[in-house]
């Protein structure tokens, strides 16, 4: 386990932030921190809490997948850009 | 029979040394002329339009001086100061903390000029600029002591630059790259040239403008005096834009599209949410970006024109962010305003709105949905959720917010991995800024990189509040206590 910090941008909202995030945590984890500084602040919660996703470059990651498991498949440097949106697909 | 100035001003401009004992590379190494790839005879024609003398500078500086010290010390007894709109002062605020120091930075590039210009008659000129720069820091320090008493505020004048505060090392940031890191071609394209003859306007003429309509009739008046400097030492940048286009074309359409796209970032910052959002409605003049239009980008492209070099490869890109870079800075200064030194006006009551839509046709949608939560939090009493929780994302150039250059719909990731580092940036154009150059803004570490490097103790906000040197009498609230958000209450329950 270690902290890790990554860019998060919540999809819709103006601006990234700085979020740290445990390598351990699985990608719906760093959903949840990264849409925290966002949903609610400036973006309005969705009925019926759809839940989040994670993307990088573009793909979604697997809800269940932690940082680490991502990070062993390709290289993920400090401040790594990471989008999160309200989940689009069925099965994540 | 005493010669008149024509007479002899051509022979005592021009005078110089005809180096034999010393290599005149040395004497005026490249490295600080910025006059490498121009043969030395070339600068034989470099004439600035601005012809004066010492005596005729010093007997109209002090007549200005004059009046500047006579307005400030009529309007202090009458305690007009007192009687200003709080959302304006804090456009004083911002003003004096932000460009103060900067004025002091300019007295270091004049002084540049003086030594190593590769032409005396502009080392002759940057005599007058420094002599200027100096006297603007000395007229924002007087101006800010005699207001210290009224805000502790004022007291960044002089503060500010030795903090940590984000706005403020992004400022610092700007003018350390283009007036102290800068050779003296560099510095004359970037500031005296793009800053001074171009950008100053909008804080010294529009600004003037609404702060004499605001009834701060002493701070408009310093404004313009210092304003009538500028508009002559800025003088330099032509006659070297001149001399470097004959010989390094190049070179220089490279340094002004740096230039140009810089400023404006800063001037998103520092000018746009005080013109469009600070100064109170009926005492606006014209929105920021009906200033940029008519004084910068119209002025910008006649100079390309005039001197055959082409708009920069950005401006579709420039020209869009005119709709949405300051409001962005705005709404984002606004939310994380603990983290300032003055006290932003959210600006978004329902008239402040109208006036918003109809300046700006894309605001509701790029920024209107944003401020709706902000005001839902605000009206039902989660004060809580409108207030910062962790830092934004900084770009490594222009050390402002990932996503303050265009709309939250263009918002994509800029980064690139040098020497093992990864870099963000804010768009495409400050991505392409930073490859121009990349070891001149590598090792820069912004405020992200310092959190993360462990430097900010204890590493969460409040520690970044300590800091950045924010202390509870200055840190920025909202200017009207959230005043105008019930605007938005229901009638039934208002």
């Amino acid at each position: 386990m270690a902290l890790f910090p990554i860019t998060g941008r919540f999809v819709g909202d103006f601006v990234p932030h700085l979020v740290a995030v445990d390598t351990e945590d699985t990608m719906d984890e760093i959903a949840g921190k990264v849409a925290s500084f966002s949903v609610g602040h400036r973006l309005a919660r969705r009925p019926g809490d759809p839940g989040y996703e994670v993307l990088l470059d573009g793909e979604v990651l697997p809800a269940t997948a932690t940082l680490a498991a991502v990070m062993a498949g390709q290289e993920i440097l400090p401040l790594q850009w990471f989008d999160v949106r309200f989940r689009e697909t069925a099965d994540a | 029979m005493l010669l008149n100035r024509d007479d002899w001003y051509e022979t005592s401009r021009d005078l110089d040394w005809t180096l034999s004992y010393v290599d005149p590379g040395v004497a005026f190494p490249a490295r600080w002329s910025g006059a490498e790839g121009v043969p030395a005879d070339a600068w034989q024609a470099w004439d600035e339009p601005f012809r004066v003398s010492y005596r005729d500078y010093v007997r109209i500086q002090r007549e200005k001086e004059a009046g500047v010290k006579a307005v400030s010390q009529a309007l202090g007894r009458a305690g007009i100061y007192e009687k200003l709109d709080p959302a304006h002062v804090a456009a004083s605020h911002l003003h004096m903390g932000t460009t103060c120091m900067v004025e002091h930075m300019a007295v270091t590039m004049q002084s540049r000029f003086c030594r190593f210009a590769p032409t005396p008659k502009w080392r002759n000129l940057g005599v007058f600029g420094m002599l200027d720069e100096t006297r603007h820091t000395q007229l924002d320090m007087r101006f800010s002591h005699d207001l210290l008493k009224a805000d502790p505020r004022f007291d960044w004048a002089q503060k500010a630059f030795h903090t940590n505060e984000w706005g403020v090392l992004a400022v610092k940031n700007f003018f350390d790259d283009a007036m102290l890191n800068a050779d003296c071609v560099e510095a004359a394209l970037a500031t005296s040239l793009t800053v001074e003859h171009g950008f100053t306007n909008i804080q010294f003429v529009a600004l003037a403008a609404d702060a004499m309509a605001a009834g701060d009739i002493n701070w408009s008046n310093l404004l313009s005096s210092i304003q009538t400097d500028e508009a002559r030492h800025a003088q330099q940048g032509f006659p070297t834009l001149a001399v470097l286009v004959e010989h390094d074309p190049e070179r220089a359409q490279k340094a002004l599209d740096v230039a140009f796209w810089r400023s404006t970032r800063l001037f998103q910052t520092l000018t746009g949410p005080a013109m469009d959002y600070y100064t109170p409605l009926e005492q606006r003049k014209m929105s920021f970006k009906e200033f940029m239009l008519e004084w910068i980008v119209n002025h910008h492209e006649r100079i390309l024109e005039d001197y055959g070099l082409k708009k920069p490869w950005y401006w579709d890109q420039f020209l869009h962010s005119l709709d949405n870079g300051h409001h962005a800075m705005h709404i984002g200064t606004w939310y994380w305003r603990p983290t300032l030194f003055w006290k932003p006006n959210a600006g978004v009551s329902k008239a402040e709105r109208e006036w918003l839509n109809e300046k700006y046709p894309t605001w509701e949608e790029n920024w209107g949905v944003l401020w709706d939560e902000i005001i839902r939090n605000v009206n039902e009493g989660r004060l809580e959720d409108t207030l910062p929780q962790t830092l934004p994302s900084l770009c490594n150039l222009t050390q402002l917010p990932l996503g303050s250059a265009m709309s939250r719909h263009d918002l994509a990731p800029h980064q690139l991995v040098y020497q093992g580092r990864l870099y963000s940036f804010d768009s495409e154009i400050s991505q392409w800024c930073f490859e121009q150059d990349p070891e001149r803004y590598a090792g820069h570490q912004s405020l992200v990189d310092r959190f993360i490097g462990g430097q900010v103790l204890p590493p969460d906000l409040g520690g970044a509040l300590g800091y950045m040197g924010l202390t509870p009498e200055v840190m920025g609230d909202d200017v009207y206590n959230y005043a105008w958000a019930k605007d938005y209450v229901p009638a039934a329950t208002a």
